[in-house]
């Protein structure tokens, strides 16, 4: 197992995930500039993705900020074996942010202050005119992603769009668009098992 | 692909997403717990793929607070990690220095201890040595006496009775017990004075008025009886005298000095 997930990181170790590995080794001996020049490197990224799922913007600060405290904290846990500090750091923000999300005092507060039509949770997908990402490998590797998407067919991207980014469970997404849920379940996977291949052949997974 | 298959590969993309209900998760994580190493390649890499889809969202810029408040809890606890490991390293200092203090003072003890148990080996041996002295003595008296009553106990014995000359020894005090067969012959004698250093006192048995040595002694404690063995006095004469005189230390052929004790046969 080892061999093969070292073989499928091996084959496209970019320049960025070096420079990540490097930076997550100088967190694990309490270097604060190696936190800091990881903070630059995504803050922008991660943000974006945590405001998507909790939309308001105080409360995705706040995240944000547990979540480069969580890296701090527990850099000693990152396994350089079981993937890339980018997979890592980003499961972690969203996972974080699903958990904020689904959090019983946050969805009261959310009921009482957002709508959840189309458009709230979609406009920051596929903007050509958004802020670019903070360096030009994550713009890359987003221009990879779109183009990958774009082989998918729009009912599955759509799905996989509105879990990721809504932070809603399939049940969730079922209910929402009216879509039966073996359906929602059926194009989850597919989309997800069509995603990772076509990203296989660019990006280092 | 297997029943199991398609279903650990649909729990699979759905739990990436955090988009299965409660039961699903917990059935995943089982089916997770048993994956073979395919269906563990396939959940990291359909995990690495999803978050692939982080970057369809346009990157936005947080407050410049955000950073400065991680920074400060990063440093925060960074000083307080170095703190903690210098207030260790003290630690272990005073730890090495307090171990040093206990080991000069238990070095100290020890030398001490042993120099003590030294000396107290030293007395010990010097007190052995007195008393295995003390013994050689007593044995060496043992057997003198054993030779001694030898010669009392010889049923035919003649006994001359000595007695001290006016001038030199008004006091003095001999006896002589020869068993003439054996030639051994025991002296007793008291009161007579102590021999200076380089003298000897000699005893000579007065035959036909000629003097035959019969021995030297020395008397160092003129208080009380000093018994002595007298060996090879051969003579089958039954008329005679005893004389002892102050010699030269080791004796003369013929009597040359004071006479101290005179007696006849």
């Amino acid at each position: 197992m080892l061999f093969f997930i070292l073989t499928t990181i091996g084959k496209i170790l970019t320049k960025d995930e070096e420079r990540d590995r490097e930076l997550m080794a100088r967190i694990k001996t309490r270097d604060t500039s190696a936190l800091s020049e990881l903070y630059d490197n995504y803050n922008r990224l991660l943000f974006g993705l945590i405001l998507s799922i909790l939309t308001k913007r105080e409360e995705a600060e706040d995240l944000l900020q547990e979540v480069f405290i969580k890296i701090w904290q527990n850099a000693e846990k990152f396994d350089l074996e079981r993937g890339t500090v980018y997979t890592w750091v980003v499961t972690l923000t969203r996972n974080r942010s699903i958990d904020r999300l689904r959090s019983r005092i946050y969805k009261e507060q959310k009921k009482q202050s957002t709508s959840l039509d189309d458009e709230d949770v979609f406009h920051p997908l596929y903007s050509e005119e958004s802020d670019p990402l903070e360096n030009t490998i994550l713009k890359e590797r987003a221009k990879k992603v779109h183009q990958a998407l774009d082989q998918i067919s729009e009912k599955q991207k759509k799905v996989l769009q509105v879990a990721y980014f809504s932070g809603m469970s399939q049940s969730e997404i079922s209910e929402e668009f009216d879509i039966p849920l073996g359906t929602v379940k059926t194009r989850m996977r597919d989309g997800m098992i069509k995603l990772r291949e076509l990203l296989a052949r660019d990006i280092e997974l | 692909m297997s029943n199991q298959n398609n279903t650990f590969t649909e729990l699979c993309a759905g739990y990436v997403l955090n988009a299965l209900n409660e039961s699903e998760e917990r059935e995943f994580q089982q089916l997770l717990a048993q994956a073979d190493e395919e269906q563990l390649l396939l959940y990291h890499e359909l995990k690495a793929a999803a978050s692939e889809i982080a970057t369809l969202q346009p990157g936005v810029p947080p407050s410049p607070s955000v950073k400065k408040k991680i920074m400060e809890v990063a440093e925060a606890s960074s000083k307080t990690k170095s703190e903690n490991a210098a207030i260790h390293k003290m630690n272990w200092y005073r730890l090495a220095v307090a171990a040093s203090v206990l080991f000069i003072f238990t070095s100290i003890g020890l030398v001490i201890y042993s120099s003590n148990l030294w000396e107290e080996v030293q007395s010990k041996e010097a007190m052995i040595s007195q008393q295995q002295t003390t013994i050689e003595r007593l044995e060496s008296e043992v057997q003198r006496k054993e030779e001694l009553l030898t010669i009392l106990e010889a049923r035919d014995v003649d006994l001359v009775m000595m007695d001290g000359l006016a001038d030199l020894s008004p006091n003095g005090y001999g006896k002589v017990v020869w068993d003439k067969e054996s030639g051994n012959a025991l002296l007793q004698v008291a009161n007579i004075p102590s021999v200076p250093i380089g003298k000897d006192y000699q005893l000579w048995f007065i035959v036909n008025g000629q003097p035959i040595s019969a021995g030297v002694f020395a008397v160092d404690d003129p208080g009380r009886d000093n018994f002595f063995k007298i060996e090879q006095l051969q003579s089958s004469a039954t008329d005679g005298a005893f004389a002892i005189t102050m010699e030269p230390k080791g004796g003369m052929p013929e009597p040359t000095g004071d006479m101290y004790l005179l007696g006849n046969m």
